[in-house]
């Protein structure tokens, strides 16, 4: 077995976009490009910014209902409370509905860059 | 406990952890493997990997501990500590990824042009991992206690020894797998203990739970202010943990690694009904270890507590085993991350310098273990993820999405955020029990502040941001080729 000497790559080279992007950096560079690329971006942080409001909002509302309707902890699912039914385990799948929602939205922002870039 | 069964069972774990290290080894080639693991991870791997790293002594003890002591009130953590997932994902998870930075210090200087964010972000991410190791030997320390009646150190050195001998030896790629299996074997060592125990007290007729919300200590209930600060925290505190952003460099793209997130949102909400239904148990079953002041050993004394015998001692040795792999994995994560850090800014970015950082990584916060009293796990890690969603969270944030971020902004924005929260921490701790809400909980106003002086000071000094960024602002935000030129390489 042949001994490789190894070192870490350096910062600067490992951030310096030689990448898989050679053809397409020009494209991007230019005027028309950035309008896309811009585009895009706003349209990752919107969806980003409404995902998280509507996740914080369901987790406002989950906390008020259990700290303003004090009979849920009178009330039973399968003999345990209710109002640590709703803060122990409902709002899990809450979590992962809004995260695969996100998912999914981003993906399709990112597929229309694509065909607006390879268009032209 | 048996003293016997608990050292068998850490031993166990000790010695799975150094062989899945060592076949870790044998396939760990090259400085990227060790590193990164080449970036070739698969998700369904990596999101193991990110579980096991992340569920630490805080959720695997405290969080039981903690809804012992206080009820639904204490049920906001792990909701917390999940959702915190889902903000990395919403946030920062594919353009991290895209960046090609290895660990924050180097995302803050490629997308800033400047050395000197280079270094206060450096600073910060030491501080916060070592401040995060700290509960983790804690919880260490009382696991060994509880469970062999040796002195608390022992257990520290311990997970220090097997953390530096895997991290030192076989780097990212063996600790990939590590974290993979320690993740599934803490799930089955809460949820078995969990169903069994909850199955046992259904069969035998008991009047099942409902005693839940007694409340065994009279602590008051947390107010309105306490519980969205701590939901501030622990949501944007977890995307700028230095252990769990490492973890994405090793997906092959933007898109894997949201896939990534998307899995581990689904494996972290199933271990955290563990902590929760033990916690429900411990506040019927076992109110007594709230007054005793040790609720974080709840975990750990509820199967000997309500079984007793040889099935008790069984259950006992696995919950041990799980503690353990809760320490040495958040640990070992920490320490990489942390190594990857001091050797590319101090020790030339060698494999020897990764391997002098990482001890050194680890030797610090031991230190400090041994010279501070232990306080509730899950509220003192909840402190460090205010620490971090004060300092990191707004310059990844701002640096993702923001073109005008300047480098002076940076700087000024996280120390801003960490003289203002590392004071409010310093002083609760001195105060103790009879500080004020907004000092013992604080990320609901320092995080805002060190968001408002970062764009405030960015505002001022436009002339400093970088030529750069339109670039890297593409580089970060645009989907790579279907087929990128890594997975060819590979």
């Amino acid at each position: 077995m042949t001994r490789v000497r190894v070192t870490a790559p350096q910062p600067a080279a490992r951030i310096a976009p030689n990448r898989p992007y050679h053809s397409r950096e020009a494209a991007e560079d230019s005027d028309v490009g950035q309008v896309f690329v811009r585009s895009l971006i706003r349209s990752q942080l919107r969806l980003a910014l409404v995902v998280a409001s509507g996740f914080l909002l369901v987790l406002a509302a989950y906390g008020s209902m259990v700290a303003l309707v004090p009979q849920l902890a009178q009330m039973r699912i399968l003999g345990i409370p209710v109002n640590w039914v709703i803060l122990g385990a409902a709002l899990y799948p809450v979590i992962g509905l809004s995260a695969w929602l996100y998912n999914r939205s981003a993906a399709r922002n990112e597929a229309r860059y694509r065909d607006l870039v390879e268009e032209k | 406990m048996n003293p016997a069964v608990g050292l068998a069972a850490f031993l166990g774990v000790a010695l799975a952890t150094a062989a899945i290290g060592f076949y870790g080894l044998r396939i760990s080639r090259t400085t990227g493997d060790f590193y990164v693991a080449s970036r070739t991870v698969r998700p369904w791997w990596n999101a193991s990997a990110i579980g096991g790293e992340y569920l630490s002594a805080a959720s695997f003890l405290g969080v039981a501990g903690l809804i012992l002591l206080t009820g639904t009130d204490a049920l906001w953590f792990p909701v917390g500590y999940t959702a915190g997932y889902l903000m990395l994902l919403l946030f920062v998870a594919a353009p991290l990824r895209r960046s090609g930075a290895y660990t924050i210090p180097d995302f803050t200087e490629a997308r800033l042009e400047s050395k000197a964010v280079r270094r206060v972000t450096s600073l910060v991410v030491v501080a916060v991992g070592w401040l995060y190791i700290v509960p983790q030997l804690q919880g260490a320390g009382l696991t060994i206690r509880i469970s062999t009646g040796l002195p608390s150190w022992v257990g520290s050195i311990a997970v220090v020894a097997v953390v530096c001998v895997t991290v030192v030896a076989g780097g990212m790629r063996s600790i990939t797998f590590v974290q993979a299996f320690q993740y599934w074997l803490k799930l089955t060592a809460l949820a078995v203990p969990a169903v069994f125990l909850l199955l046992n007290q259904a069969g035998g007729g008991s009047p099942v739970l409902a005693e839940a919300s007694s409340n065994p200590t009279g602590l008051p209930a947390a107010g309105l202010y306490q519980t969205v600060s701590l939901l501030v925290a622990l949501l944007f505190g977890t995307l700028g943990l230095p252990h769990v952003l490492v973890r994405f460099y090793t997906n092959p793209d933007g898109q894997s690694a949201r896939r990534t997130t998307l899995i581990v949102l689904g494996l972290l909400s199933v271990f955290y009904l563990f902590p929760t239904a033990s916690g429900l148990l411990g506040r019927v079953f076992a109110p007594g270890l709230a007054r005793s002041g040790r609720p974080d050993a709840l975990v750990l004394l509820l199967p000997g507590k309500l079984l007793g015998g040889v099935p008790g001692d069984l259950l006992s040795a696995l919950v041990v085993a799980g503690a353990f792999a809760a320490f040495l994995s958040t640990t070992s994560g920490l320490v990489v991350s942390l190594a990857g850090v001091i050797s590319q800014d101090h020790l030339g970015g060698s494999v020897r310098g990764f391997r002098v950082a990482a001890l050194l990584a680890a030797a610090v916060p031991l230190a400090f273990a041994f010279t501070t009293d232990s306080m509730a796990l899950a509220g003192s890690v909840g402190l460090v993820f205010a620490f971090t969603a004060s300092t990191i969270c707004p310059v990844l944030v701002l640096g993702i999405w923001w073109r005008g971020l300047s480098d002076a902004g940076a700087i000024a924005g996280m120390l801003t955020g960490a003289v203002l929260c590392g004071g409010a921490l310093v002083s609760s701790t001195i105060i103790g029990s009879a500080a004020p809400g907004w000092i013992a909980q604080p990320a609901a106003w320092t995080v805002p502040a060190a968001f408002a002086v970062m764009v405030l000071v960015s505002r001022a000094t436009k002339h400093r941001v970088p030529g750069t960024v339109t670039r890297l602002m593409t580089r970060l935000h645009v989907p790579e080729r279907p087929v990128a030129t890594e997975r060819q390489l590979r």
